[in-house]
């Protein structure tokens, strides 16, 4: 792509990044004397798909200009050159979470946080009926004194339907994507909730959640693979932070929280735990747990138990770790010989004798009987 | 606990830690070596080795305590287990287990679903005890199986004791009854009165000289 000095009204200063899309420039607005970022889109070569893509890209870019929140980058401005989109946005200093996750790990504290920031920033767009399609770590600007933005509304659609091929086989990776999102089926703002689940359990975790080599064992594992509730695999993640969790990767969107707002409240609950937490121990919230925190190894990991719904005979449940199943286990493992026999032995019928002999009712009955008839005996002959 | 999934996160960790609660008291009356105590995301299951009855007792009493604001439904069935270990760490699987998920499912909140196999595994152990199983339904599980259900009757245990005892009863009049009339067909109803009088006549002086013997001894 030749080097651009002007692209609309915007003058180019310099490049930022580069992208599927096109290339992020940073630039001024003269009109304003503003400092913008500027993502550039290319538009497709053939005729039709591009008056499709056109009508598209301005239909999301407005929707997404209306959207002013302190947690969702601004988009001041949209229009189109010749082969490129240009959309002007605020510009953030700051760094990405995906780049943020590459350097450190983050506390648990951080996390929270950052998750509770975005899903008030979902919420808010969720609200106006913006649903932004690509929540990963990559979409979400870090900036100084811990606020959190979200970036691409609006224009992640227009992404997401370049993954899918003619074939409909979606390309790139489906790790953040939720499972109606992976199946081609509609979305809705549920499907951005699912995937704040999944980088929240990355956050928790500091360990990619649905990875796998390959793109369609990622399908795979989105879809059916039931997660490691994040407290098993780092002990700091208090138990209420498995219940957000879970609910938000909930598989089926009809049990997942509904709306964004919901799941922020949530997490604001957890985040007040957790700075309680602190301010009783009296650590440093900047502290890296990394260093204190003791993981479980993975032998010891089990997947979040499934509801009872969805139990079948090969789901395996976890023993609880609230209670000593021990001693039991140990009787199934080795059992004494009258153990093995009715271990194995399926229930026998009831029959005349031992409903005698053990039920009270009919016991009673025959007693009774016998003494009467003996009495009615003796009457009659005696 | 019915529609976990759909409630606040606050609630679903009140639930659980209520839940957790309820399950500590009445598994305590269990012998650690016969119950072992299985999560799953809505509940919890208990698997419960050769002992319907203390199963029973525990569904019926963890019912009890999760009266008060737990939305708690519990379902039982007898059927195999088996451990399981791995990477996975340790747990069970089995149609046990599968079948009483799915009829705590389908009970109505504070309700006790039992199977048939249950009822069977119980009636063998301490027959009489499955009395106090009424029939419920029938439904058709995942894997297309169709399962009896009965709920816990308490009060069909004790009409049974009733009947029972109403049946003594009559069976013991019945037998008295017909002892006297096969006497009396055979030797008249005059000479069986008559016979009937003089021996309770004979009883009676009988029975007198008796006690006047004891108050004698007493009066020494």
């Amino acid at each position: 792509m030749a080097k651009k000095k002007q692209i609309g009204r915007y003058k180019i200063l310099g490049e930022l990044g580069r992208g599927a899309m096109g290339i992020v420039y940073r630039a001024e607005d003269p009109n304003l004397d503003r400092i913008v970022a500027l993502k550039t889109i290319i538009l497709a070569d053939d005729a039709e798909g591009r008056k499709d893509y056109h009508k598209r890209f301005f239909l999301e870019a407005k929707a997404a200009g209306k959207l002013t929140h302190p947690h969702i980058v601004t988009t001041y401005d949209f229009g189109e050159e010749g082969d490129l989109a240009y959309l002007a946005m605020e510009l953030l200093e700051g760094t990405d979470l995906r780049e943020r996750l590459k350097e450190a790990a983050l506390s648990t504290t951080e996390a929270v946080d950052i998750a509770q920031q975005v899903a008030d920033g979902l919420g808010f767009a969720h609200e106006r009926g913006v649903v932004h399609r690509d929540i990963k770590p990559g979409n979400i600007m870090l900036m100084a004194r811990g606020q959190v933005k979200i970036m691409d509304f609006g224009i992640a659609r227009m992404r997401s339907a370049d993954f899918k091929t003619s074939t409909g086989i979606v390309l790139g990776t489906p790790r953040f994507m939720s499972p109606e999102q992976v199946a081609g089926s509609p979305v809705d703002n549920r499907s951005d909730i699912f995937s704040l689940g999944a980088v929240l359990y990355e956050m928790l975790t500091r360990s990619p959640l649905f990875a796998a080599e390959e793109t369609p064992q990622i399908a795979h594992n989105v879809t059916h693979l039931e997660h490691v509730p994040p407290s098993r695999v780092n002990p700091e993640v208090p138990a209420m932070l498995d219940f957000v969790v879970a609910r938000a990767l909930k598989k089926d969107p009809a049990v997942r929280y509904q709306d964004a707002y919901e799941m922020a409240a949530d997490l604001r609950t957890c985040l007040a735990e957790l700075r309680g937490r602190e301010a009783a121990s009296g650590k440093d919230a900047d502290q890296n747990v990394t260093k204190t925190v003791k993981l479980e190894s993975t032998a010891d990991k089990a997947p979040l138990a499934p509801a009872s719904g969805a139990i079948s005979p090969d789901t395996r449940l976890p023993l609880s770790r609230q209670f000593d199943s021990s001693a039991a286990l140990q009787r199934l493992a080795r059992p004494s010989s009258r153990d093995r026999e009715q271990f194995t032995r399926a229930p026998r019928p009831v029959g005349l004798f031992r409903r005698v002999t053990s039920d009270a009712g009919p016991r009673l009955l025959f007693a009774v009987a016998l003494s009467s008839a003996l009495a009615g005996a003796y009457i009659a002959f005696g | 606990m019915q529609e976990f999934a759909r409630r606040p996160v606050t609630e679903q960790a009140r639930l659980r830690a209520q839940l957790e609660a309820v399950v500590a008291v009445t598994a305590a009356e269990l012998p650690s070596a016969s119950r072992i105590v299985l999560d799953a995301s809505d509940g919890t299951a208990i698997v419960v080795l050769r002992n319907p009855q203390g199963a029973l007792r525990l569904a019926e009493r963890a019912l009890t305590a999760a009266a008060a604001g737990l939305p708690l439904s519990a379902g039982i069935n007898h059927g195999t287990v088996q451990p399981v270990g791995g990477r996975n760490g340790e747990g069970m699987v089995g149609d046990g287990i599968a079948v009483a998920a799915s009829i705590a499912e389908l009970a109505s909140p504070s309700r006790l679903l039992i199977s048939r196999s249950f009822r069977d595994a119980l009636a063998d152990v301490t027959p009489g005890l499955e009395a106090a199983l009424a029939v419920a339904g029938t439904f058709t599980d995942p894997g297309l199986r169709r399962h009896e259900l009965y709920s816990l009757d308490k009060h069909r245990t004790r009409r049974r004791e009733r009947r029972y005892v109403a049946l003594s009863a009559a069976a013991a009049i019945a037998f008295l009854a017909a002892g006297v009339a096969f006497r009396v067909s055979v030797e008249g109803q005059q000479n069986v009165v008559d016979a009937v009088v003089a021996k309770y006549r004979d009883t009676a002086a009988q029975g007198e000289k008796y006690v006047r013997g004891w108050v004698e001894k007493v009066k020494f």
